[in-house]
């Protein structure tokens, strides 16, 4: 009945995206390489660097490399993925505690994914809502993630050590495995 | 297909009853998402040809991207939102430049719509456009009961819901938001001005049409009628300034500030001028390290400054406006969203091209 009225949502055609195909995990974590995707928010690099510590003394990890991201709402850029690609089995990439940032993050993990690196996002639970949206933009509904509760800012170092002390069994599983996204 | 009438105003006459039916249109566009909470004019290509009509542009032009969002938006889209906003065709330029204006500057960038601090647009409009508009630039020029003020903003701010898909508490993250957000478009009031327009100090000649753009995150009244000397005035638009809270513990704070006619009056006639008025604030609005330990925002840079800290980045950081009704000692500082209070440059608005005379119906 009202067909006459245009819908000021369409633009012109965005890239097609395809549902992203996580990459292979691997079953046991104990030698692979490490690296660590943090933004710019405070308690950032904190927490994947706690985050490291712990898979380095737990689970035989090796931490490589630790890169920041030049922007808050853009995934990292093509070099810094690549160098990624090049020198690391495994990437955390946190933490999402911010509007844009915690979108940001999602959107690296499946960029990590695509490249055949197996990867796990923090993201604080206030932004679970950003995050899921940009999981769906991405053409990836469902994509799993870690949430500690936020927030993650105001922390001591104490205190975010004791944040990713609580987030690493989440981050564990969802590095090895399993191998597939939860269907839409 | 046949020959339809020709829409005059969004009026094509062609129905027995026009009236029948427009809430069940408006109802629709609700239920799609559309609408930012007001009802919204349901677009129909007749409305948007009116609008394109009025510029000179591609309409499948691309105005805008958030790449990370993988949407871009056209000029086409942009007169979509216009007519869903409430604004007359003659708008559309302003629209458009505002649009440029907004997505020019820095702070705009960088996920500033999805952003917890939730600011928005505070546009400025110079020049005679005011006038031809209908712009309010005196009495409440904040508030409601202007058109071209209260729809050229929305527009806006529907195209970044529309055509980015940036939705309060979905991609949107606003904690609270600034209030008025998306309609804060404000005309300088040049005529009592004791200064140059605005736009001068963005590169647009004085007399010409234009439009500049600030994100803003608040806006806090100062209301100081009864002294008579220029520097208590000048030191309580500073004290305000100053504040804390808009500080984030970081480089520094931002501020700006729309000034009644009757303060920027009063200063002028003590001899301030605008570059006088900021280089005042900006060596008065300070805080001691101390006043920012105690709210918990001791710098986090390696050098915490000096004491007592600027909070301000620069005089020529603190945008200085004059608007509003000179019936009171009033004004209205605000406060820039991001480190670059202002990016310095003002957009020039085109005139609408004139489409009350259809070409093929001029005399040859």
């Amino acid at each position: 009945m009202y067909d006459s009225v245009i819908d000021p949502t369409l633009g012109p055609a965005g890239d097609a995206r395809g549902r992203t195909a996580l990459a292979p995990r691997p079953g046991d974590l104990s030698g692979l390489r490490l690296g660590l995707l943090a933004n710019t928010k405070r308690n950032a690099e904190e927490f994947v660097e706690e985050v490291a510590g712990l898979l380095e003394s737990q689970h035989g990890v090796q931490k490589v490399l630790i890169r920041k991201k030049p922007s808050i709402v853009e995934p990292a850029p093509p070099e810094m993925l690549e160098e990624l690609r090049a020198e690391c089995d495994v990437v955390v990439v946190g933490v999402g505690d911010c509007g844009s940032c915690s979108a940001s993050a999602v959107a690296d993990g499946l960029q990590l994914e695509e490249a055949g690196i197996p990867a796990v996002v923090i993201v604080s639970d206030a932004f679970r809502v950003s995050a899921d949206a940009m999981a769906t933009l991405q053409g990836t509904e469902g994509y799993q993630y870690v949430t500690t509760p936020h927030p993650v800012a105001n922390l001591s170092r104490q205190g975010v050590r004791d944040r990713a002390t609580a987030a690493v069994p989440e981050i564990v599983a969802l590095l090895r495995g399993p191998n597939v996204a939860p269907a839409s | 297909m046949t020959a339809a009438p020709r829409q005059v105003d969004g009026r094509a006459g062609t129905a027995d009853d026009p009236v029948r039916g427009v809430r069940g249109a408006i109802e629709y566009c609700y239920e799609r998402g559309w609408s930012d909470g007001l009802p919204v004019v349901p677009a129909t290509e007749d409305d948007v040809a009116e609008f394109l009509a009025t510029v000179d542009r591609d309409p499948d032009e691309v105005i805008g991207a958030q790449s990370h969002l993988n949407r871009r938006v056209t000029v086409a889209q942009a007169a979509v939102n216009a007519v869903m906003a409430g604004c007359r065709p003659e708008y559309f330029p302003l629209v458009l430049a505002a649009w440029e204006a907004v997505t020019g500057e820095p702070a705009s960038r960088g996920g500033a719509w999805q952003s917890t601090s939730g600011p928005a647009p505070l546009l400025v409009v110079n020049g005679p456009i005011r006038d031809r508009l209908g712009i309010n630039y005196a009495g409440g020029v904040f508030g409601p009961g202007f058109r071209a003020n209260a729809t050229i903003g929305r527009a806006l701010g529907l195209v970044v819901r529309n055509g980015y898909g940036i939705r309060p508490q979905e991609l949107e993250q606003a904690t609270q938001g600034v209030p008025g957000r998306w309609t804060m478009c404000i005309g300088e009031h040049e005529e009592l001005s004791p200064w140059e327009p605005f736009s001068v100090a963005g590169g647009v000649a004085a007399g010409v049409d234009a439009v500049s753009a600030l994100l803003v995150r608040d806006c806090e009244y100062i209301d100081n009628r009864h002294t008579e000397s220029a520097e208590a005035v000048l030191w309580d638009i500073a004290d305000t300034l100053a504040r804390t809270g808009a500080y984030l513990g970081i480089k520094h704070s931002t501020g700006g500030v729309v000034l009644g006619p009757e303060h920027a009056q009063f200063l002028a006639a003590a001899g301030y001028s605008r570059a006088d008025v900021q280089q005042w604030l900006f060596e008065h609005a300070t805080r001691t390290q101390a006043d920012l330990i105690a709210a918990g925002k001791e710098s986090h840079d390696r050098d915490p400054g000096p004491d007592p800290f600027p909070m301000m980045p620069s005089a020529a950081e603190i945008p200085v406006i004059v608007a509003g009704a000179a019936n009171a000692a009033i004004s209205m500082v605000f406060r820039p969203f991001g480190w670059s209070t202002w990016s310095g440059r003002s957009v020039p608005v085109p005139p609408a091209r004139d489409t009350a005379t259809d070409p093929q119906e001029a005399p040859a």
